[in-house]
């Protein structure tokens, strides 16, 4: 028979592809926005895009897209919707442990940004082709250690709001923010120096940097992936502490 | 120690801010019983089940449950423990053959079965009525053979059928020999199902016993009437009445006579029309039930009655003859007046 951690585990990744805001949010959303961004600017290298080909640009700021999807709109809707219903009483009086379902929404989380990220780079590889890696290991780690980053923000938020409500009001406001200044919008060299201010402080900028400097041969963004690292650590640490108690 | 008790509470104290919801509780449920925690809304039912189970840190008090404490022992205790929690839900998209996988880990098509519930294996939970979804919380609460079921406000929102079924569904575990805490503020389930009955008011236990206990204790009495043609008085003698064992008060209003009583009192007084050759075609019995008995603690309780741990009683009962008196124009007869009619024959 399988541990109750495991069956957890299974039930939730069979609900998360069940769930329309999910498959809108991270499957769809950014899938859509790259091939209308990416599509709007062309294939010719430009300065304005630090030398590169916007669509490529495009292709590689977009990974992130997914991770900040899932851990700003996924993850606290679903997990404020839970306690909301008191479908997390419900599994603890059951028995699961209380850092159980935290756990399970965790790797859920990894998995959906997994499953975002292959539907993403597939389509680009059609539509685009995908440029070539500079820098692979600081890009995987950028990648993982963002993954971990934002889906422990997800439990975090998700254990903090109130409600379903509150977790969608809250997870749009940070997501299309960080989402325009840090990801999917318009590259940092067009945009004016206030702006440009802000986008530089957001998480979601200093991933983005980690994953498509070195990716694209831009630059090596270590301090970027150093400050990834950074969250990612620290957002665990709270995640798993507002969980426990 | 007593091992046969399942639940042992000791003065359990719970606050919600200033607010004491749980005031000094006591509370004992011994193995195979059915008690029933019962009271209004606020009485502190649900927090004190919720303490029980660990979901809640008590202020004071101490706790066994099947010899584990709820609150260091959690985990170990949880899975003794098969709970039914007033508003909570399951999620909308899981099906119910997937929600008992989830929480048993087996596919418990047995349970499935006897709740009535195989043909809706692939039903997500979002689309079950009221009172599939009752059955369904019943089979995760059961389905891993638990000694002890807690049921939190288990027929909330049922339609009377669907009530029933549950009814249904607990008594057969009491054949089981399940030991079952029910809370309800319904008291219609707690007299259907309890062997025992705790009531709660204001965080404090007023009383405990049996349903029938019960509403001997605080029922008021039972009533017969029967309409009654003056060519029959002579036949019935109604006066004679008064003086059947357990009989209050006979009143008799125009052509309609109305004894009261206690239960004994049905049997002497339908004897007595039987013996007299004459059956009323429109006699009625209508005996008080629980929820009428614990009303009428609780109204007690609202203005004057300080804590009975013994369940006792409040201080004062209500008197019954007092309650009679109300009719106008009547003929009233009780004990004492009968007493004078005797002498003066």
């Amino acid at each position: 028979m399988k541990s109750p951690m495991r069956r957890l585990v299974q039930a939730e990744l069979r609900l998360m592809m069940r769930e329309p805001l999910t498959l809108t949010f991270v499957f769809v959303f950014p899938v859509v926005t790259m091939l209308i961004i990416g599509g709007s600017f062309g294939t010719k290298p430009d300065i304005a895009f630090d030398g590169a080909n916007p669509s490529h640009w495009y292709v590689a700021s977009y990974l992130t897209v997914v991770i900040a999807a899932t851990g700003l709109i996924m993850i606290p809707v679903h997990l404020a919707s839970y306690r909301e219903r008191g479908v997390l009483r419900r599994f603890t009086a059951a028995g699961f442990s209380r850092w159980s379902f935290a756990l399970a929404q965790m790797v859920s989380g990894l998995v959906a940004i997994a499953g975002g990220s292959a539907i993403l780079l597939a389509v680009a590889a059609l539509v685009y082709g995908l440029p070539g890696m500079h820098h692979m290991g600081n890009v995987v780690a950028a990648f993982v250690l963002g993954s971990v980053a934002f889906v422990s923000i997800g439990v975090l938020l998700g254990a903090v709001l109130p409600s379903a409500r509150a977790a969608q009001a809250v997870g749009l406001l940070l997501f299309f923010p960080s989402f325009l200044l840090g990801a999917g919008g318009p590259p940092p060299h067009v945009m004016g120096a206030a702006l440009r201010g802000i986008a530089a402080y957001l998480p979601l900028t200093q991933l983005t940097d980690a994953v498509r400097g070195p990716w694209l041969g831009i630059a090596t963004a270590t301090g970027s992936l150093a400050v990834a690292g950074a969250l990612a650590v620290l957002a665990t640490a709270l995640a798993a502490r507002r969980s426990l108690l | 120690m007593d091992d046969t008790r399942v639940v042992n509470v000791r003065g359990l104290c719970k606050s919600y801010g200033k607010r004491k919801v749980v005031n000094d509780v006591d509370l004992e449920v011994r193995a195979g019983e059915i008690v029933g925690l019962i009271g209004e809304n606020g009485a502190g039912k649900t927090t004190t089940v919720e303490c029980i189970q660990g979901l809640r840190q008590p202020d004071a008090g101490t706790l066994a449950v099947l010899g584990l404490d709820p609150l260091t022992q959690a985990d170990r205790l949880r899975a003794k423990i098969g709970s039914q929690l007033q508003s909570s839900g399951l999620p909308d998209r899981l099906r119910v053959a997937e929600a008992v996988q989830l929480f048993a880990g087996h596919d418990g098509a047995e349970l499935l079965e006897r709740f009535g519930l195989a043909q809706l294996r692939r039903s997500a939970f979002a689309s079950l009525s009221g009172g599939e979804r009752q059955r369904l919380f019943l089979v995760l609460a059961l389905v891993n053979r638990p000694r002890l079921v807690i049921l939190d406000e288990l027929t909330q929102g049922l339609d009377p059928a669907a009530r029933r079924g549950v009814w249904a569904a607990v008594k057969e575990l009491r054949s089981d020999g399940t030991t079952v805490l029910l809370v309800t503020h319904e008291l219609e389930d707690a007299e259907n199902l309890c062997d025992r009955v705790v009531a709660m008011r204001a965080g404090r236990v007023l009383a405990s016993g049996a349903p029938w206990e019960l509403i001997g204790r605080y029922g008021q009495a039972a009533r017969i009437t029967f309409s009654l043609p003056p060519e029959r008085v002579p036949v019935v003698a109604p006066d004679a009445m008064v003086d059947l064992p357990g009989v209050l008060t006979v009143t008799h209003l125009g052509t309609q006579l109305t004894v009261t009583g206690d239960r004994a009192a049905i049997a002497h007084v339908g004897a007595a029309l039987v013996s007299s050759g004459w059956v009323p075609p429109d006699l009625c019995v209508r005996i008080p039930n629980l929820e009428e008995a614990l009303l009428d603690l609780l109204d007690h309780a609202k203005s004057d009655a300080p804590r009975d741990p013994a369940g006792a009683g409040p201080r004062t009962q209500p008197t019954r003859t007092t309650r009679l008196t109300r009719t106008t124009r009547s003929t009233q007869l009780t004990r004492p007046i009968t007493e004078q009619i005797g002498a003066i024959r």
